[in-house]
């Protein structure tokens, strides 16, 4: 399935895009999906530590498993205020 | 209990918040707090932050944060302005205010929403 990817703050610099789409099989998690972008966008594994993850508008874990359509956000930590 | 959320690219204007401002006869203390853009950044001088959002997850992010607010203490009102784009050094980035019975809800409140907003909402901010 394909997985549409957005890119903020540093994480849009470091690829140089402000998003992309992976392809992964049915059933990836987060982390497959993330691994995918890293192998893309290598620039941004040294920020694999502190990143972020939402699909949609929530937060998830590495573990969590996807489904077809939905849109994953890959961040560094949040600054507001 | 009334929540307004403001995502804006413009300059915060306290007196217009504040001329919206009720206060019922039942409560007894207003918390507000407005944060500013500092002129040094780590000890070096800078002109303005450039603040971006994640706005529809931010907006989903600040309402789950007046969810647990209003579960946590008995709120009459929360307002909360958040500026995006350039805002200047010496210019309001952030605006609270938090209206409640008593005064320790209102600090305790305010000072929640403010920490949990540093944690959990999807702003950044780059010094120009």
């Amino acid at each position: 399935m394909s997985v549409r990817v957005s890119f903020y703050s540093i994480f849009r610099d470091l690829a140089g895009a402000g998003e992309t789409s992976v392809s992964v099989a049915a059933g990836a998690t987060v982390g497959d999906v993330v691994e995918a972008v890293l192998e893309r966008f290598p620039k941004m594994r040294p920020m694999r530590k502190s990143m972020l993850v939402a699909v949609g508008v929530d937060y998830q874990r590495f573990d969590h498993a996807l489904k077809e359509g939905d849109e994953i956000a890959l961040f560094p930590p949040v600054q507001g205020g | 209990m009334r929540r307004e959320l403001t995502i804006t690219a413009g300059p915060i204007d306290e007196a217009v918040l504040l001329r919206a401002r009720v206060v019922p006869h039942t409560m007894g203390a207003v918390v507000h707090f407005l944060g500013f853009v500092r002129g040094d950044e780590q000890g070096r001088p800078i002109t303005a932050l450039e603040y971006e959002a994640f706005e529809r997850m931010a907006r989903h992010q600040f309402d789950l944060l007046f969810d647990q607010a209003e579960k946590s203490w008995p709120l009459d009102s929360i307002r909360l302005v958040h500026r995006v784009g350039r805002v200047k050094a010496g210019e309001a980035s952030l605006w609270v205010e938090v209206i409640a019975p008593h005064r320790a809800e209102a600090f305790a409140a305010a000072q929640f929403l403010i920490d949990e907003m540093k944690r959990v909402v999807p702003i950044w901010k780059k010094p120009i």
